[in-house]
């Protein structure tokens, strides 16, 4: 199994650095959103002092680690994999004694992720040099305690995405479902502020939402903003959303293959 | 007259395209609402934070986020589908075709395709900027109003050079089919006013890719910022950068030389 995840790594790799002129384009698109509400909320914490406890450092601090957690949670497998389900170029994986998502779409993913990060690195730096962000809160230990969380935030974003992915089976307009998706992503993740900022029924939400594993959960914990307690509730509920994302994947999966009719081969 | 019967001719086609789609039209405006929401909701939670931004009051947000819409719906329903048909027809040849035909080819590189549905977007655009004008409070002067949109025209003619300019770089770089990315990008910045943005940022989106020129620029006649001579300098940006443009069109269609051929 190993060597086929070796494998697997040397092609997608290699095909993911292919495209590397339009990763950078990428990595523009999406560095600017952050870094726009960053200036904004700054602006905002330097004209009055702090926003509800927040300094201006605090929301560089936020803003800049979420651009590397963000990274490192996201997915894209709707866009390497949405189409094979809909041209049926699915067909000659299926043939393959593994399963399709599970490796060769999880590798392709953190190939990705992994170049992203390495274009990300200058940039980063550019930005700290930019906006002088403190890190005086960030410590060793709180590093290590979130990177299993960031983990898990990948996972569960990695199921939940490739589980819509597969409404494709069905739907060829899965693609306006994974934009709904996303505007969730957004609202409850902690993209746009930090969630204390959200109004109150949002962050009320948020808690039995999946989605702040994605960001704001690892983001604390590195900035070690969040009590011991608080880490183990987070952890408590990412595994329970493990559990659930795999059960939900799972299930579409087999229903969506059987369904499959290669289309075109 | 030519060009308006021209441009009747273009939507036709693109109005029966669309049609085969009428579902999907369905969900584009209920994801697109989705979005305007969210964008209601991010200014409600920045104004329940502070009075102002950078001077600036809710309703002269909402107003910008009118015209930040409709620069957006300028990308989205013209410029991308055009892009594409365009980056297409270069790489493989049948850009031929189009300078056969006895109509301006820039003209009709910009016009052939017509994303329909977001002819609700620029509605939107237009009542947002309405509603953020009167809830800004202040008494908008004839003026501010048409320096507003003289300056939003120029601006989004500004925004419409550097594309031309983008995308003949296609007859030199034939491969560069990200041409158009940058602006995208970038255009997010054009939601809030370039005026709270640090030095550097507010640089780039104002000389480098004049985002800025477009958004924040039009609101700061509207609020009365901008002297006589200001305006008429940004009208002259706005002139002189389609001719810029127009020109590169030219050279660049000197040089194109077919790909089947």
């Amino acid at each position: 199994m190993l060597r086929i995840f070796q494998r697997l790594w040397q092609v997608n790799w290699a095909e993911q650095w292919q495209y590397r002129a339009n990763l950078v384009m990428y990595l523009l698109y999406w560095l600017v959103s952050p870094v726009v509400y960053l200036a904004v909320w700054t602006a905002i914490a330097d004209a009055q002092g702090s926003v509800n406890g927040l300094t201006a450092n605090d929301f560089v601090t936020y803003y800049m680690t979420l651009l590397i957690v963000d990274q490192l949670t996201s997915e894209i497998t709707i866009h390497i994999f949405g189409y094979k389900i809909q041209d049926g170029t699915l067909s000659g994986e299926l043939i393959r004694p593994v399963h399709p998502i599970l490796t060769n779409t999880l590798v392709n993913n953190v190939a990705f992720k992994a170049l992203t990060l390495l274009a990300l690195i200058p940039v980063w730096l550019a930005l700290g040099l930019l906006f002088r962000p403190d890190f005086g809160s960030v410590t060793l230990v709180n590093v290590l305690l979130a990177a299993p969380a960031v983990a898990l935030g990948f996972a569960v974003s990695f199921l939940l995405g490739a589980a819509l992915t597969c409404v494709a089976f069905w739907s060829t307009r899965v693609w306006s479902l994974y934009e709904l998706y996303a505007g969730l992503v957004v609202l409850f993740s902690g993209q746009f502020v930090p969630l204390t900022l959200m109004p109150a029924p949002v962050q009320a939400a948020a808690q039995f939402l999946p989605f702040q594993l994605f960001k704001y959960i690892p983001i604390q914990i590195i900035l070690g903003r969040l009590t011991p307690a608080e880490i183990i509730t987070s952890y408590l509920s990412g595994v329970v959303w493990l559990a659930a994302a795999a059960l939900l994947f799972r299930a579409v999966w087999s229903a969506g293959v059987k369904r499959f009719s290669a289309v075109g081969a | 007259m030519h060009a308006l019967r021209l441009i009747g001719a273009f939507l036709k086609v693109n109005v029966q395209m669309s049609l085969a789609y009428r579902v999907d039209t369905v969900i584009n405006l209920l994801v697109n609402l989705m979005w305007l929401g969210w964008e209601l909701l991010s200014l409600s939670i920045i104004f329940s934070n502070t009075a102002t931004l950078g001077g600036w009051g809710p309703g002269e947000l909402i107003a910008l986020l009118g015209v930040f819409r409709l620069i957006n719906t300028l990308m989205a329903a013209l410029i991308w589908p055009n892009t594409e048909r365009f980056n297409a027809s270069v790489r493989d040849g049948s850009f031929d075709y189009l300078l056969l035909q006895p109509v301006n080819s820039l003209f009709q590189v910009s016009f052939a395709r017509l994303t329909v549905w977001r002819a609700w977007d620029l509605a939107l655009a237009l009542v947002l900027i309405v509603a953020g004008i009167g809830l800004s409070g202040q008494s908008a002067t004839p003026a501010g109003v048409a320096g507003f949109v003289v300056l939003a025209a120029s601006g989004a003619v500004v925004i419409y050079s550097l594309w031309i300019v983008l995308i003949a770089l296609t007859f030199w770089f034939t491969k560069f089919d990200n041409n158009v990315t940058i602006l995208q990008a970038l255009l997010d910045t054009g939601r809030y006013p370039a005026t709270v943005y640090p030095t550097w940022l507010r640089v780039i989106v104002t000389f480098i890719i004049p985002i800025a020129v477009a958004t924040t620029v039009p609101l700061q006649a509207l609020r009365g910022e901008l002297s006589p001579a200001q305006v008429a300098a940004f009208l002259a940006v706005g002139a002189a950068s389609f001719l810029a443009a127009s020109q590169v069109w030219k050279y660049g269609v000197r040089r194109y030389s077919g790909a089947s051929s």
